[in-house]
């Protein structure tokens, strides 16, 4: 009823409180991104293509998104389930369970690493269950797949959540009275319902887990070309003294970040248009 | 969200497939976040309870908790002063650039934390932008602490205006301009009205923030230089032990870090409910039909 | 306190919210702006307490210019749509805002605040409420807690937005009696905006029309109800019948006759459904009719009859119809007590005007 353009109208601190905001934003996040930029800018377009498409990069991507592309999955087909179980199903400790989903928020990312590391050592609580098996998990590239979806499993379930809550259960009996199979509704109603979020979900934990580091580092292995990821890379190029080489891997990793943000964006604002009420809402990060 | 179970029958899934589903879930979160909970404890604790006490008391191990504890006193106002004024801009008034200035806000969570701490080391460092200068003045910022305190402002920027920005969006202008219109000075209104509005989303982002910023590993370990005693942030400091093969010691910290989570988590879930009654009382503050 | 509006402008960037609006309200008046959403009338009220401002034109109050004072200078009690209460204030605390945010020398004793508010729960009658959250209470109770929360800084004007809008008919229909006692107790000059013209016949002492950010009319409520000066205000207040001279030339010609200088070719007649009588005979200048449907809506008997395709509603008192004994499909003549005819074009508001 009433659109409003420009500043000027009755409550205090618009200006004060923008340009506070917009100078914070600048200083500590905008102007270092354009230095990374600006030095990047030195280097001539073949250099810069040189050192992003080296042997050990390109391998170091496979390994990034090889792993982050197979966690993410994991977090999709679990983290679905998890949720379906947290919103519809009761069962003693749903609460304190409910409250454990956000721990990998929570807890620092080297405690996580070092922590699954042992576990899944050859003599790990889990681990020595899995080498006479001939699964080796830590300190080889699976382990990497184990840290990021530990990283990532917050981000499905709690995009998930909101969503199947918001599901009237009218829509379900609707379909149901009219001879739909129970197979049927989740396919047919419930799935398209589910979907823009568990793409929402899907692309949050993928996105995390490109640029996640601390947890991986200690289950890794880190073999170059087999088990080293991208900003792994970044960080031995430092310690070598190499600062072109890992600013040119950084703005890879910069462009891939952008790249994301606008992804997601666009999710976002199709699950909002598409279901009304914006489905990624609740969506953690 | 509790639906009857007469009501639910005819759209429940059948009982084998419910069991499943709740055996294949909760064995997932057993696996991924239980197992390893319990762990970073057990491993503490492995070598008795001595042994874990005295892994704490190590001089190292607690100017790291100094540190940590340091940076996010340092970090947390500056945060929270950035996520109220922007929130405030962005839920009260409207103007051009706003959803690019939303998006923006959400960079730091797409960026990778060894890349936020390579910027600045480019920035700050010897061979950076105004490295040259900051040695001839002899001020350290890089494997120092005003590094670790500026990467940590950048990796939890996002976090208090984020939890503001829908919980002020919701609350709309109407209370505000009530409080200008019966004569309150903006400070009045901001610390009469606003301020109580948004407590507890204040706070939940607070949390949020403050376990990001005590936990942070990536981003440090780039700009901390690793110095034992000064630059070693409890993260690190679990790192440098679980190197050197002390996994004691290593553990015995992460255990403080792995209680720190706890407490985020249950102070997380109890402002939750504050703040779902809060919006709960907002939708029935505000009566949803009128034509 | 008297209130001038001179020529007020106002656009949300493409969007003209008011187009040289002008209004005087006298002192003490309960005056009513009365429109469709989107009419400009909130705008005009939100211009008036200064929440908004203004691209052109001028206020004032008791003939001082207050175009440029702020909100918070114009000592104008504002009533919100949704009551805007402090959710986190008990009601007392709500009631007492304006008084605590005073200038220290301003600011009256605790002892004395405490006087001020309770004597103000008393006016609205909700003592009993001082302790309770916003939450707590019914949309009705919110209402005057949000009217006395204005009263407490004693405005010079009270200003109301939709007042109503949320309650439901019956707490409405209270409430509305409620203010205009209230009103005729205190005296203050008062604005309030309503959509529902039954509301603004009701309670105002003047009713202003508004559509699409102009002034349609201004008038006691019984003047804009039996003259309205356009086929907006007509088709807004009442439900109305709509004849083209072109297909009811009999009617036009008497609409002429009451009117003069009208080209009949291009007349539109207004006639209220109650201003109509049917006969059983053709008169000079009836129209003749089928009856379609009788029904009886309490003490009144609506009727719909068809002519030429065209349906025409008529409303009857029960004595009348008891009188006439209509039945479906029974052939009449209806002739019109009062209409109005303007020149076309007319509005393009949907035919029948809102109904009741």
């Amino acid at each position: 009823m009433r659109p409003l353009f420009g500043p000027g109208r009755l409550l205090p601190g618009f200006r004060l409180s923008l340009g506070c905001a917009v100078l914070y934003l600048s200083l500590i996040v905008l102007l270092p991104l354009s230095g990374l930029v600006f030095k990047a800018s030195q280097l001539s377009l073949a250099a810069f293509w040189d050192i992003a498409s080296g042997e050990r990069a390109l391998a170091s991507y496979r390994v990034t998104f090889g792993a982050s592309l197979l966690a993410a999955s994991i977090n999709a087909v679990f983290g679905l389930i998890v949720a379906w179980v947290l919103v519809r199903y009761s069962f003693p400790g749903k609460r304190v369970i409910d409250a454990l989903v956000d721990l990998p928020f929570a807890l620092p990312t080297a405690v996580a690493g070092i922590t699954l590391a042992t576990l899944y050592a050859g003599n790990g609580w889990i681990g020595r269950y899995l080498e006479p098996l001939g699964l080796k998990i830590a300190f080889a590239p699976p382990g990497i797949v184990v840290a990021l979806t530990f990283i990532g499993l917050p981000f499905v379930v709690r995009t998930l959540q909101p969503v199947i809550e918001d599901i009237e259960p009218e829509v379900e009996e609707a379909a149901a009275s009219l001879g739909a199979s129970r197979l049927q509704t989740f396919v047919r109603v419930l799935w398209p319902a589910l979907l823009p979020a568990l793409l929402t979900g899907f692309t949050l934990a993928f996105s995390r887990s490109i640029g996640e580091y601390g947890s991986v580092i200690f289950i890794a292995g880190n073999m170059p070309l087999i088990s080293e990821i991208t900003p792994l890379l970044i960080i031995s190029k430092l310690e070598q003294y190499d600062v072109v080489g890992a600013t040119a891997l950084a703005v890879v990793m910069l462009l891939i970040s952008f790249v994301m943000l606008f992804v997601v964006n666009g999710l976002q604002w199709w699950a909002a248009t598409r279901h009304g009420t914006g489905a990624a809402d609740g969506a953690p990060r | 969200m509790s639906v009857p179970p007469a009501r639910r029958r005819a759209t429940a899934e059948p009982a084998w497939l419910r069991h499943l589903l709740l055996a294949v879930g909760l064995g997932f979160l057993f696996f991924f976040l239980l197992l390893p909970l319990l762990a970073v404890f057990a491993e503490a604790f492995a070598a008795g309870g001595r042994a874990y006490l005295e892994a704490l008391q190590d001089h190292d191990a607690r100017s790291a908790i100094t540190l940590t504890l340091l940076v996010a006193v340092l970090v947390l106002p500056l945060n929270i002063c950035f996520g109220v004024a922007a929130a405030w801009a962005i839920a009260k008034f409207e103007f051009r650039g706003k959803s690019l200035l939303i998006t923006l806000i959400d960079l730091p969570f797409a960026v990778s934390p060894v890349v936020v701490g390579l910027v600045f080391l480019l920035i700050f460092g010897a061979q950076g932008l105004f490295g040259p200068w900051l040695a001839a003045n002899d001020i350290k910022v890089v494997f120092a602490l005003p590094a670790i305190v500026l990467v940590t402002m950048f990796i939890t920027l996002p976090f208090v205006a984020r939890e503001l920005i829908p919980l002020m969006q919701a609350q709309g202008r109407e209370e505000e301009e009530a409080a200008v219109s019966l004569g309150a000075s903006g400070w009045q209104m901001f610390r009469r009205v606003t301020l109580p509005n948004i407590r507890w989303g204040l706070l939940y982002g607070v949390i949020l923030a403050n376990a990001r910023a005590m936990g942070e590993f990536g981003a440090v370990s780039v700009v901390s230089g690793h110095i034992r005693g000064e630059t070693n942030t409890l993260p690190l400091h679990v790192e440098i032990l679980y190197n050197e093969y002390n996994a004691v010691g290593a553990f015995a910290s992460a255990s403080v870090l792995a209680l720190l989570a706890l407490v985020t988590l249950v102070a997380k879930t109890v402002v939750e409910w504050r703040l779902r009654r809060e919006v709960r009382m907002l939708s029935t503050a505000l009566p949803s039909e009128h034509n | 306190m008297s209130i001038e509006i001179r020529a007020i402008g106002k656009r949300f960037g493409a969007f003209v919210a008011l187009q040289d609006v002008s209004l005087h309200i006298p002192t003490g008046e309960l005056v009513a702006l009365l429109g469709p959403s989107g009419c400009g009338k909130t705008t005009l009220l939100r211009i008036i307490a200064g929440m908004e401002t203004a691209d052109s034109g001028q206020v004032f109050f008791a003939g001082e210019e207050a175009t440029h004072v702020h909100a918070r200078d114009r000592n104008v009690g504002f009533v919100f749509q949704h009551y805007a209460l402090f959710r986190h204030m008990s009601v007392f605390e709500n009631v007492a805002f304006g008084l605590r945010v005073r200038p220290r020398q301003l600011r009256p004793a605790e002892a004395e605040i405490r006087r001020r508010v309770s004597d103000l729960l008393q006016l609205v009658q909700l003592e009993w409420l001082a302790d309770r959250y916003p939450s707590q209470l019914s949309g009705g109770q919110r209402q005057r807690i949000a009217l006395a929360r204005a009263l407490a800084v004693e405005p010079r004007v009270l200003l109301l937005d939709e007042p109503f809008g949320a309650l439901d008919t019956k707490v409405r229909k209270e409430l509305r009696r409620w203010l205009r006692r209230l009103h005729d107790e205190m005296h203050i000059t008062s604005v309030f905006v309503t959509h529902d013209q039954e509301e603004a016949l009701e309670v105002a002492d003047r009713v202003v029309v508004m559509n699409q950010g102009r002034v349609e009319q201004i008038g006691s409520p019984d003047e804009v109800y039996t003259n309205p000066a356009s086929p907006f205000v007509y088709e807004f207040l009442g439900n109305v019948n709509v004849f083209h001279s072109r297909m009811h030339g009999a009617w036009a010609d008497v609409g002429r006759e009451h009117n003069g200088a009208v080209p009949a070719a291009e007349a539109t007649a207004y006639v209220r459904p109650h201003d109509i009588d049917i006969e059983h005979r053709p008169v000079f200048g009836s129209l003749q009719a089928t009856v379609q449907e009788v029904h009886a809506i309490g003490p009144l008997v609506r009727v719909e009859l068809a002519h030429a395709s065209e349906l025409i509603e008529v409303e009857l008192t029960r004595e009348r119809a008891d009188v006439l004994l209509l039945a479906e499909g029974q052939q009449v003549w209806l002739k019109p007590r009062q209409l109005r005819v303007f020149a076309a074009p007319p509005t393009t508001l949907e035919e029948g005007g809102s109904g009741i």
